[in-house]
């Protein structure tokens, strides 16, 4: 009996240093994406240039082949606010914010979800992807579906694969009648991104769950206060 | 909005089923490795409770990863969840986690019921019988990773749902534990329900082995039930706001006041406590408390997963 104990618990001991060794050599998670590359794209959206036309849901419709009943990208649109005839709408942009620490990419089984070290978009490996939707009840920004024709996960990846991959601006900039969206490298100080993003104060959604997203939004200055 | 159907609803039922019976194989295992090191020792292979455990065990683990693979929308693809591993997920983690599993149960069932299957394989085929045997041998070990293992696979069900950083009422530091508690509460509930099923004596030592662990189980499964939803009432904000719409209103309040508490919590205590005190338990009683375990543990992880997903951070 004194043998056998002695036994079981080596077996427990076995597992508890695995468990260790596999901790110690865990990468550390603040890392991801932090490789160093000239390139960081991200995004800015500018509430009030932007009059809610959608031109930038239909581009990026046609340009990725998304099909009807699901969509990379949402403008939302709250109000209306103040007495006609001076109401207005805020119109809010509502698609994957591109984390650089991403929930998706952290939870996802089979590395399908993944951060791109050269840009640092974060996209989606389809042909690994086995569609278990755990990234998509992570994403706490909601923003991710299962394309209904692929049955993978998706959303907006700044069209790394179809327009960036022809030296061309993202469908929903180019699209965009009022140029309420600015695209750019984030690590050029020479880029509009940066430009815009020191000359106007902006904000990102849900930064307390430190996601840290490349999504930012100049806030609507039209209106009336909301609490 | 309807109980079953909202928006921002990502996993459905299935998900719930799979998670209730990876903790309920986990529990059977972990109370059948109990029963035979306190109470049955070498003749563990003869109680009927053991063999209950023996038969669930291994069924609800394959069974509740059928579901998963079925609720996949690419379920032929599944075979990428064993080859690709993410050291940061808790799903991937949690599938490695069962493939030991299910193998160190299978070898600690072959070396429990060695006995008997020996005097079958011993004519017919002598090298297995001879593999056997070397298991056998390493019983002790076996059982001890297994221990953890099952362990492992009650908690995994939880933080599975508590990586989930998007809903407060998931992301939860007592979730894990709770699912934890919960599942073994349901593998002793399917054992002592199977055992009685293959005739198993009611009054056995094995159902009073389990039923005095039973008591301090369900009082634990309370307190920590009261503490999830304090400590995220007292959190305020949207975890408030997501405690109260759980528990507090609609078909989910129905299901957590009566099913969960009521079927599942304070029925199976009030049994208990009265076969404690009259020390006479009869098929009947034992069958119906385990069965209100069950389906308490059913309904909490039912609650747990769309109740979860109905408040967003
Ligand atoms: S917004 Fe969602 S999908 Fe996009 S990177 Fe962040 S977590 Fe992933
Ligand atoms: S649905 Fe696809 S991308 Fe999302 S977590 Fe599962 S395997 Fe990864
Ligand atoms: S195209 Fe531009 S203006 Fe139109 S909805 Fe999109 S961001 Fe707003």
């Amino acid at each position: 009996m004194d043998n056998s104990k002695r036994r079981f618990l080596k077996g427990c001991g076995g597992v508890i240093a695995g468990m260790s060794v596999y901790t110690v050599t865990q990468p550390p998670q603040a890392n991801t994406a932090e490789q160093v590359s000239e390139l960081k794209y991200a995004m800015v959206h500018d509430e009030n240039l932007c009059i809610g036309c959608n031109a930038c849901e239909d581009a990026c419709r046609k340009v990725n082949n998304v099909p009807d009943g699901v969509t990379r990208v949402n403008i939302e649109r709250s109000g209306p606010f103040g007495e006609y005839p001076n109401q207005s709408y805020r119109f809010s942009r509502h698609s994957c914010q591109h984390c650089e620490a991403a929930p998706c990419v952290k939870v996802c089984p089979t590395g399908a979800a993944y951060i791109d070290e050269e840009t640092g978009i974060v996209a989606v490996n389809e042909d690994r992807c086995v569609g278990c939707q755990y990234c998509i009840a992570a994403c706490p920004y909601q923003i991710r579906f299962i394309n209904p024709e692929t049955r993978v996960a998706d959303k907006c990846d700044f069209c790394q694969q179809t327009q960036l991959s022809e030296g061309l601006l993202p469908a929903c900039v180019l699209a965009c009648p009022t140029n309420a969206l600015v695209f750019g490298n984030l690590k050029d100080p020479a880029s509009a991104l940066v430009k815009t993003l020191k000359s106007k104060p902006t904000y990102r959604d849900k930064v307390d769950l430190g996601t840290r997203p490349k999504l930012f939004h100049v806030r609507t200055i039209d209106g009336e206060i909301v609490l | 909005m309807s109980a079953f159907h909202f928006d921002g609803l990502v996993w459905h039922w299935p998900i719930a089923i799979y998670l209730f019976l990876a903790g309920l194989s986990a529990g059977a295992v972990f109370f059948a490795i109990m029963l035979k090191h306190f109470k049955l020792a070498d003749k563990a292979y003869l109680s009927p409770f053991v063999q209950a455990a023996a038969v669930i065990a291994p069924i609800a683990v394959c069974a509740g990863l059928g579901i998963l693979v079925i609720d996949l929308t690419k379920p032929l693809a599944f075979w990428k969840i064993l080859v690709f591993y993410n050291t940061s997920s808790v799903m991937s983690m949690g599938v490695l986690v069962l493939l030991v599993y299910q193998v160190m149960l299978f070898a600690w069932l072959g070396s429990v019921f060695s006995t008997p299957i020996q005097q079958w394989l011993k004519q017919r085929l002598p090298l297995l019988s001879k593999l056997l045997a070397q298991l056998a041998r390493h019983e002790d070990v076996i059982t001890g990773v297994l221990v953890i293992l099952s362990l492992s696979l009650g908690a995994y069900t939880g933080f599975l749902l508590s990586a989930l950083i998007g809903f407060p009422l998931l992301n939860n530091p007592v979730l894990p534990l709770l699912f934890l508690i919960s599942g073994l509460s349901s593998g002793a509930a399917a054992t002592l329900l199977g055992g009685v099923l293959m005739r198993g004596n009611p009054n056995g030592v094995e159902v009073r082995f389990i039923h005095r662990i039973e008591i301090p189980m369900i009082l634990v499964e309370i307190a920590l039930l009261f503490t999830f939803f304090a400590g995220l009432i007292l959190s305020g904000g949207q975890s408030q706001v997501a405690a109260m719409k759980a528990i507090g209103e609609g078909f989910w309040g129905w299901i957590f006041w009566a099913g969960v508490v009521g079927v599942g919590l304070t029925l199976p205590l009030a049994f208990n406590l009265w076969m404690k005190v009259s020390s006479d338990r009869k098929f009947a009683y034992v069958a119906v408390t385990a069965s209100f375990s069950l389906i308490g543990v059913l309904l909490l992880r039912n609650f747990i997963l769309y109740t979860g997903q109905m408040t967003a951070v």
